[in-house]
């Protein structure tokens, strides 16, 4: 039955962890706030008790030793320092390490989980108290079944207090519950009973003497008893055998002392003879019922699967839906119409809701940067404060997964090449202490996030010097500011000539580009000589649903996401005359433009007035040529199959209201092809 | 008819356990995920025992205890603590404090079930 739940337990772990991660983040700025404190004692006392209960023995152990220390530091035996901090982070990763392996029995680990242990140790032994031994080691081991070896006897004498039943204690349950604890004779001893004229039904007449046996500990027998501890006599006493109960000449023993009440000693029991004989261990069954069940519970754990399974199914429906729309309008009955407005009405609402669920908040993969800055700048003795705004900034999951690796990179770039040395940055009349901004918002439909540095900056010039040599553009080629910075994004281009250990792992700019790019995001980078640099990537809020404008191209409808839209001009065939090489005045401003038609190998039809659709590509409009605008339209967007993939200008596809297809284009690589091919030209 | 249980764990996995085992016994039950949480089922309604962890946010399982205790309404209801802490002086606080019985963690289904039944007069 616990396997069913283990996973949910890991699941469940890796928020703890990330939850310790963070707090113990801000420990290290505020070492002496008991609420942080608190905070990771109890992540950790979660991991020691799930880790047990869901059979993650050795995690259990390892968390046990640090949360002794952390311990005695709530109880103010021990004070945080810098070491506690980095050692504790170290043992968040081994955390980390035994969540995912398990209990494994390798000796190179069991070494390891030792000397780590040591070290741990080490750090609560100085804070000169002694702990409790490890309680989960034995806990586990007191789980196993009573017949396992290592059970023994015990006789147990409780005698309880006259009013012990007025606090609404009762006798019977303690017997129970060592009846639980493994095989049990009980012997009732009631001659006190007084007779009915002096009786008193609250009172308690009776005492017990238990034989028990069982694979539990002396303590274990005594958590039984911790209620009625001072209510009554209790005594405990080990016997010699292993299993008395067994014994063949028990039961003399046993009748003659109920028939005498006369209670029995341990020495009775130690000196008895006798052979031992197999006895029925026999389960209690437990009772089944099934009854109305209650739940409430506030918030819940879905699998991604389920969510992107909803979101798909949605999506379908909106298709669906516009189908419907389209055959009543067509039918023209009101009945009919009025129907398909209010599933209209239920669909959009259901799709808002589906979409906000896939929404997570950017805050979960912030403390993976986090950890990085702090290691990272840890290794390469550098002063680095990470400031992060807007961590509650929403994204699609699917968004924040491609996300992740792209940023990371970006970060390990800033921390490695950007930020300077604390002594060149005193030199150069800084702080010593560098600072990366990680910075996210909303802006329109898309979220921008940036990655600020106050380090050395970069060189245009250099940039440009190494372009030329690594032959990406010739000498005589003219750039402007923001084309050179481009530049680092293409592939073949990495400014570091030696590779560092830290970020020169092969990955270069072009790849990160290349990442975002698939999530239909943008990534672009300015820099200012011994100022910093500035790395901002703009990206989707989600990816299945758009807003876009339905446009006729030739006979083929194509739709243009409206995020990227600026304008719509409509051309007469006249004024069109007069453009040249792909240039267009428009109010004076003179615009490039592509011809869709060409784009798209369609034939010249167009007659009379056209429409120019005006995009925004970086910090330039670019001019579509359409033939017709149908209008504006919120569509769900499905990835092309693995035959079209290599389909730049189109990034998916989206079924019409009367089931015919359009081509959803990607804008910017659309411009950006086209303009890379009239330069090869 | 059949008893209501209230479980107060931050653990999610812990609180899925003790509610699986429970359900399939029979007893209806009501999930709390901190002290605070919890107290919002102590509204009248009919509840026959607690059982609670002692390491929580917002309010523990102490603090839990003695805002229970203050209730006329569940003054006397049993109210188990289900915990890793062996300690024996939290043990003797949380006796002190009004809780009827101690389990520790991790535990075998039928040791809870027995435990609750036992207190469950």
């Amino acid at each position: 039955m616990i396997d069913k739940f283990k996973a949910k337990f890991v699941e469940e772990s890796l928020d703890n962890i990330n939850d310790l991660e963070e707090a113990l983040f801000l420990l290290e700025n505020d070492m002496n706030n008991r609420e942080i404190i608190e905070r990771i004692f109890r992540a950790m006392h979660s991991l020691k008790g799930g880790g047990a209960m869901f059979g993650f023995n050795h995690l259990s152990e390892f968390t046990h030793h640090l949360e002794t220390v952390f311990d005695l530091i709530r109880n103010d035996k021990l004070a945080v320092d810098n070491d506690i901090i980095s050692l504790t982070f170290e043992a968040i990763d081994q955390i980390k390490h035994l969540l995912q392996v398990g209990d494994v029995d390798d000796a190179d680990e069991k070494a390891h989980q030792l000397a780590f242990i040591q070290r741990i140790e080490k750090v609560s032994n100085t804070g000169g108290v002694n702990t409790e031994a490890p309680k989960t080691q034995s806990a586990v081991a007191e789980s196993k079944p009573a017949e396992e070896d290592g059970s023994k006897s015990f006789l147990i004498h409780i005698k309880p207090n006259d009013d012990i039943l007025k606090n609404g204690t009762n006798p019977f349950y303690l017997l129970d519950d060592l009846h639980a604890m493994g095989s049990a004779q009980v012997l009732a001893f009631a001659k006190e009973v007084p007779g009915l004229d002096q009786f008193q039904p609250i009172s308690n007449y009776c005492q017990w003497q238990v034989i028990l046996n069982t694979s539990e500990s002396v303590n274990e027998i005594k958590d039984v008893f911790i209620f009625v501890e001072d209510e009554c006599e209790i005594s405990i006493e080990p016997l010699n055998s292993s299993n008395i109960l067994n014994n063949t000449n028990l039961k003399n023993l046993v009748d003659t002392a109920i028939s005498e009440q006369k209670l029995i000693t341990k020495a009775q029991l130690d000196s008895l003879e006798g052979s031992s004989s197999a006895e029925d261990n026999a389960p209690k069954d437990p009772r089944k019922r099934t009854q109305l069940k209650e739940h409430k519970i506030s918030s819940m754990r879905v699998s991604s699967v389920k969510i992107d399974e909803l979101v798909n199914l949605v999506s379908e429906l909106v298709t669906i839906q516009a189908q419907l729309n389209l055959y009543a309008e067509k039918s023209g009955e009101n009945d009919i119409v009025n129907l398909a407005e209010n599933i209209q009405k239920l669909t959009r609402q259901l799709r808002d809701n589906a979409f906000e669920i896939s929404l997570i908040p950017l805050q979960s993969e912030l403390m993976r940067f986090q950890r990085l800055v702090r290691d990272l700048s840890k290794e390469l003795d550098k002063e680095i404060d990470f400031v992060i705004e807007g961590g509650d900034i929403e994204l699609d999951k699917n968004i924040i997964e491609h996300l992740t690796d792209p940023l990371l990179h970006i970060i390990r770039n800033s921390v490695d090449h950007g930020i300077e040395m604390p002594d060149e940055r005193i030199k150069n009349g800084k702080s010593p202490k560098g600072t990366i901004i990680f910075k996210a918002y909303y802006s329109g439909a898309s979220v921008i996030v940036k990655v600020i540095d106050d380090g050395k900056g970069i060189d245009p010039d250099f940039i440009r010097e190494k372009a030329i040599k690594k032959g990406l553009i010739d000498n005589k080629t003219e750039l402007s500011r923001k084309e050179v910075f481009d530049l680092v994004f293409l592939s073949g281009f990495s400014t570091k000539d030696q590779v560092s250990d830290v970020s020169g792992r092969g990955v270069g700019m072009d790849v990160v580009k290349k990442k975002i790019g698939e999530i239909r995001g943008e990534v672009s980078l300015d820099s200012e000589m011994g100022k910093g640099t500035t790395l901002t990537l703009e990206l989707p809020m989600t990816l299945s649903i758009i807003d876009g404008l339905l446009v006729k191209v030739a006979s083929n409808q194509y739709v243009i996401p409206i995020a990227n839209i600026e304008k719509i001009h409509a051309i007469d065939d006249i004024n069109f005359g007069s453009t040249f090489s792909h240039v267009i005045t428009i109010d004076d401003n003179q615009y490039p433009y592509i011809d869709l038609r060409e784009t798209f190998q369609e034939e010249a039809v167009s007659k009379g007035t056209e429409q120019l659709i005006l995009v925004k590509f970086e910090d330039k409009k670019v001019g579509l040529l359409v033939d017709q605008v149908i209008g504006e339209y919120q569509t769900v967007v499905k990835a092309l199959g693995r035959f079209l993939k290599k389909q730049e200008n189109i990034s998916g596809a989206s079924i019409m209201g009367d089931g015919t297809i359009s081509m959803v284009i990607d804008t910017n690589r659309l411009i950006h092809n086209n303009a890379t091919n009239k330069y090869k030209k | 008819m059949a008893k209501t249980v209230l479980i107060v764990d931050d653990s999610e996995s812990i609180r899925e356990v003790v509610n699986f085992t429970l359900e399939n016994e029979g007893y209806d039950v009501l999930v709390g995920v901190d002290g605070e949480d919890a107290l919002k089922f102590l509204d009248g309604r009919t509840i026959d025992i607690v059982i609670t962890d002692l390491h929580m946010p917002n309010l523990d399982g102490l603090g839990l205890i003695r805002k229970v205790r203050e209730m006329e309404a569940y003054k006397h209801i049993p109210i188990l603590f289900l915990t890793t802490e062996s300690q024996a002086s939290k043990k003797m606080e949380a006796k002190q404090a009004g809780a009827t019985g101690w389990i520790i963690k991790p535990f075998v289904p039928a040791k809870l079930l027995s435990a609750i039944t036992r207190v469950l007069r």
